[in-house]
């Protein structure tokens, strides 16, 4: 559903993304692997929206999407949810999700059904709904990011590390709920992620990033046994 | 029980800003009073911008400018309706607001107080300097009083009481906008702009959006200030007005209603009251203007909202550095 044909993109003078062709088929986890400074962030970015194509082009169910405003694509149904928990630290919990659903125009019923979904799939969330977002633990402020994005029923959804800085539990929380939202919705998921192990048990196929390019891809388990991959990702 | 609170606070409040001008018969003091009411106008627009979606406009002078050449030149050199006058001010509010915000939002940064405040400066010289038309540092003169279905609003004291509706409304309106769908989102552009991307929203155009309620209040004030004084000149439209401006909506508090109100009020008020130290008065104002912001960095309003203490969690301070 997602075509990434040979991209390449610039910050300033600087090229962050060299050729870089990726893709992502109905209802399947894809995941991202690689270091720091890979281009894993970059990468989601530009599918979004966020970062400009030079060359190169982005289809998604065969329109093309590059250079397409960022709010544009999430109208179309691609989300993004960025790394660090961006969160709105002064609104409430309710009001963040609502942010979320701010390129739909929902009646209040159908507003009220997507927010029981969100927290259905993160309890903890309906607890705190009347406190302000910022004064929340990391990993409650990482679960209403990804609630946050499915507010707007997205066709797509791309986490970018979801795991950064929480508790290994959270963790383990944050992955079991990722597979439940695929599983449930059949929304097809990128993850871009250094804890490595975790994101490729979870995901169909991986691909791996190293300074702008993409250098291996493949089915998770495969990639998962190779040699390289564990020395390089792995630790061993 | 904070409800009913706040509720009595506005009800004291307005009974004040109702009652004062019948017991005190002083001219000069209603012409403050209504000065005051057409400063709640202005700061009240300016809060979208600079105070909600944290944008900072530094030429509030020359876009109030524009509204009083407008509706003055209006009624004076073209003989039109007192009410066209206000409706062309209006107009030249949304033309300045699209026409400075389209260049200058959809970019990050500052770009929005360089604009402004280059924008001010040209608005003021070319009204000092295209003499035929605006009269030139003579000011346009005889600006009629307005006429409110026949009646003449011929002192400062009968004005005052339609400027306070026209207040009222605006900050009625005001506070329905920053409690909407808009107003959580010109928070939030200002809270956490990556975030607000990531939910789908256009940024540029509710930031132009923000900017373009800021510039037809500020002409509208504008308006209303130039049929208020019957007289007005460019050397009002200073940037120390700007600034002035931008000092009534921090001390008063910014992203509030209440705050706008506040602080035009203290802003336009104290320094009349401190007159009598003569010499010393603005150096006296100042130090107190200095005073509230060190010690009350949510502005006057926090003293009735108990929120006094700048937020710790929040990323207030980072944008409104202009870094987004």
């Amino acid at each position: 559903m997602l075509q990434v044909n040979n991209i390449n993109v610039y910050y300033g003078k600087v090229e962050a993304l060299f050729n870089v062709s990726f893709e992502v088929g109905d209802n399947e986890i894809v995941s991202l692997i690689g270091a720091n400074g890979a281009g894993k962030t970059t990468l989601m970015k530009t599918i979004v929206g966020i970062n400009k194509v030079q060359s190169g082009n982005i289809e998604y169910n065969g329109k093309e999407i590059s250079n397409q405003h960022a709010h544009k694509t999430v109208y179309d149904g691609i989300v993004y949810v960025p790394e660090g928990r961006e969160v709105f630290p002064q609104m409430t919990v309710y009001e963040n999700l609502e942010m979320g659903a701010f390129s739909k125009k929902y009646t209040k019923g159908e507003m009220d059904d997507h927010i029981a979904e969100v927290y259905d799939l993160f309890p903890r969330l309906k607890e705190r709904s009347k406190q302000a977002a910022g004064t929340m633990s990391g990993g409650e402020q990482q679960m209403l990011a990804i609630g946050r994005g499915m507010m707007s029923d997205p066709k797509l959804l791309m986490f970018d590390e979801p795991s950064l800085g929480l508790a290994p539990v959270i963790v383990d929380e944050m992955f079991r709920a990722i597979i439940k939202i695929n599983e449930s919705r059949k929304t097809p998921i990128v993850i871009a992620e250094q804890n490595a192990f975790m994101a490729m048990s979870i995901s169909k196929r991986t691909y791996v990033l190293e300074v702008g390019h993409i250098v291996t891809h493949g089915a998770s388990p495969e990639l998962l046994n190779s040699p390289d991959i564990k020395k390089a990702y792995l630790g061993g | 029980m904070r409800k009913s609170l706040k509720g009595a606070g506005i009800l004291l409040l307005l009974v004040i800003l109702v009652v004062v001008p019948i017991v005190d018969k002083n001219t000069y003091h209603h012409i403050v009073l209504c000065q005051t009411l057409v400063n709640i106008v202005v700061v009240t627009g300016l809060n979208f911008i600079t105070g909600l979606t944290g944008q900072m406009n530094m030429g509030t002078a020359g876009i109030m400018a524009m509204g009083a050449y407008s509706a003055a030149l209006c009624s004076t050199k073209f003989n039109f309706p007192i009410i066209v006058g206000f409706i062309v001010a209006i107009l030249m509010g949304l033309i300045v607001g699209k026409g400075l915000g389209y260049p200058s939002l959809r970019l990050k940064g500052v770009y929005l107080s360089l604009t402004t405040i280059g924008f001010s400066e040209i608005t003021r010289l070319v009204l000092t300097n295209w003499v035929d038309l605006t009269g030139g540092t003579m000011g346009v003169q005889n600006i009629p009083w307005i006429n409110l279905f026949g009646n003449k609003l011929d002192t400062s004291f009968k004005i005052y009481y339609f400027y306070l509706v026209i207040a009222i409304l605006v900050t009625i309106a005001s506070y329905r906008i920053i409690h909407s769908k808009w107003g959580r989102v010109f928070k939030a552009i200002k809270d956490n702009v990556e975030a607000v991307d990531a939910s789908g929203v256009d940024i540029a155009k509710m930031k132009i959006l923000a900017f373009t309620l800021a510039t037809v209040l500020g002409c509208f004030g504008g308006a209303m200030y130039a049929h208020m004084m019957g007289y007005i000149n460019p050397t009002t439209f200073t940037q120390d007005l700007s600034a002035n401006y931008l000092a009534m909506m921090m001390i008063g508090g910014i992203g509030t209603v209440g705050g706008s109100v506040l602080g035009a009020i203290v802003i336009t008020i104290l320094p009349e009251v401190l007159r009598f130290m003569e010499n010393y008065y603005w150096l006296v104002f100042s130090t107190i203007a200095l005073l509230f912001a060190i010690f009350l960095p949510n502005g006057i309003v926090s003293l009735f909202t108990g929120n006094k203490l700048l937020k710790r969690f929040g990323r207030t301070e980072k944008s409104f550095k202009g870094e987004e």
